[in-house]
């Protein structure tokens, strides 16, 4: 591998990990901007024009802050759960396809980090593995409030992701394949002239247990348990300040990215569009923000559902998810399994 | 490259397994487990087999893993205390004589095999990180322990069930 070639490679990496958190800033002031809008009131909007520097001024205002750990803390683990945190849900982002494939002075680079053989498979094992950063700032506290906050997560973390899982199993079905970028491609083309063969159509229940669980995976309403603050303050950040608490802010927005992009790329299609066939830099560019659009569309229902259901209690949390999301999520496999005999029988 | 890569990985793996044991704060201990079994699915990408790195990180670091932590933090496990537990003479011997007896039948074990059947097992096709033939392999030729397998797993919940039950009655 020539010069050239490393660095095309770890720009290929590091993009997504780079522009990523520098996406999260607008985010937060565009959620707090749609919640005043379905609140009916302004929101941010005295900072920079349309209140878009409330945001870098918060971060600012974090990073100024004194960091405060409480002195009965475990203080190793209490300071790599936020680190732990950041790098789950910056990891996943390595192996999800963003735009078509780049041919430059004969060149074919492909705008995905590394388009490995277990991609699906890789993105839950790091998903699994980002349950420690809660469970062990909920614990390494030492706080009632925090180890409360912690545990329920794992509970919920781990229940919602065994629908998510098989879920996602029905589109590894009907792919025939855990690559990601072969996962884009069979949704390439339409049915009967007019329908995009997404899997969103075939598998629809597949893509309502997924999405909603990717609900509960991030924590966010109506599944934010884990920081219920009537219940339990703050719940595991509680005795967290300053940029500790906003790598926990940081990640979770992160992670409500990684849920989009991965329903996209799973149900919508991903970068692709059906008639659409990116050529030359324009064309990628284009498929690169078809992607952004598609991803966009879910983080706003992600925010427009927050601000519109209450929180669930927990027992009704615990009874979705085993005895609705999971059964709905096998009669989906079986669906798939189904659908995958008759196309091969034809 | 890869062989670097390899050898720091199983070193930290081993590393973190020692850590685990000697570790007197149980949640620590659990967590060093999941430092050992992260570095042991780095080896096992390296060696073409992902899809088992894969579940190795799914089923026993993201799964199991917490649920020990789980209960170890319910029930709020004490820190171990070492002191007063001086390990008497004949446990030190026999102890001793156990790492002497692992040590020799590891090395004795490791001398047969070695790098030479590691590229061996990587040239074999289904190990090249291709999925399809090992889920052949597991629904044909190796269905009945396959199953028999599940079985057992089921046989030890019941069981851990039995046993909470007789405890329960007086």
């Amino acid at each position: 591998m020539t010069f050239l070639d490393w660095t095309i490679l770890v720009l290929r990496v590091a993009l997504p990990a780079l522009i990523l958190p520098g996406i999260v800033i607008p985010l937060v002031w565009y959620e707090r901007r749609v919640a005043a809008f379905i609140q009916d009131r302004p929101g941010p909007n005295r900072v920079g024009p349309f209140g878009l520097l409330q945001s870098p001024a918060d971060i600012l205002k974090l990073f100024m802050k004194e960091e405060v750990i409480p002195a009965s803390t475990d203080k190793l683990l209490f300071q790599i759960a936020p680190a732990l945190a950041i790098f789950a849900a910056l990891s996943t982002f390595a192996v999800i396809p963003y735009g078509g494939t780049l041919s430059i002075g004969g060149r074919q680079i492909p705008l995905i980090g590394a388009d490995i053989s277990i991609g699906i498979l890789y993105v839950f094992a790091i998903t699994s593995l980002s349950v420690y950063a809660i469970v062990l700032a909920g614990w390494a506290s030492n706080n009632k409030f925090s180890l409360m906050g912690g545990i329920r997560s794992g509970a919920q973390l781990i229940s919602y992701e065994l629908a998510m899982t098989t879920a996602g199993a029905g589109v590894i079905l009907a792919a025939s394949s855990f690559k990601l970028s072969d996962i884009v491609s069979m949704q390439q083309g339409t049915w009967l002239g007019f329908i995009p063969r997404w899997n969103l159509f075939p598998q629809f229940l597949g893509f309502l247990v997924f999405f909603i669980s990717t609900f509960a995976e991030t924590n966010r309403l109506p599944f934010d348990l884990p920081e219920a603050e009537a219940e339990l303050v703050a719940g595991y950040h509680t005795e967290y300040s300053a940029m500790h608490f906003g790598s926990f802010f940081l990640a979770e927005y992160l992670n409500i990215m990684v849920a989009c992009a991965m329903t996209a790329t799973l149900y919508l299609g991903g970068w692709s569009l059906p008639g659409f066939d990116p050529h030359g830099v324009l064309g990628v560019a284009l498929s690169v923000l078809i992607f952004a659009a598609k991803t966009g569309f879910l983080v706003t229902v992600f925010i427009w559902v927050r601000w519109t259901l209450p929180r669930f209690r927990y027992d009704q949390l615990m009874r979705l998810g085993w005895k609705v999301f999971l059964p709905a999520a096998l009669a989906n496999l079986f669906w798939a399994a189904a659908l995958e005999m008759w196309r091969m029988a034809k | 490259m890869d062989r670097l890569i390899f050898d720091v990985a199983a070193v930290v793996a081993v590393l973190f397994a020692a850590l685990m044991v000697l570790n007197r704060n149980p949640v620590r201990s659990v967590l060093a487990l999941v430092v050992s079994f992260f570095f042991l699915a780095i080896g096992y990408v390296l060696l073409w087999a992902p899809f088992i790195a894969a579940i190795q990180v799914i089923v026993y670091a993201g799964a199991i893993l917490v649920l020990f932590l789980f209960v170890l933090m319910l029930l709020n496990v004490p820190l171990e205390d070492v002191a007063g537990t001086e390990p008497r003479p004949i446990q030190q011997i026999l102890g001793g004589a156990a790492i002497l007896l692992f040590t020799i039948g590891l090395v004795e074990l490791l001398s047969g095999y070695g790098a030479k059947n590691v590229t061996q097992a990587g040239a074999m096709d289904f190990a090249r990180g291709r999925i399809g033939p090992l889920a052949r392999l597991i629904y044909s030729e190796y269905l009945l322990p396959f199953e028999a397998l599940s079985v057992l797993l089921l046989a030890a919940l019941v069981g851990a069930f039995v046993l909470v039950e007789r405890e329960k009655r007086p």
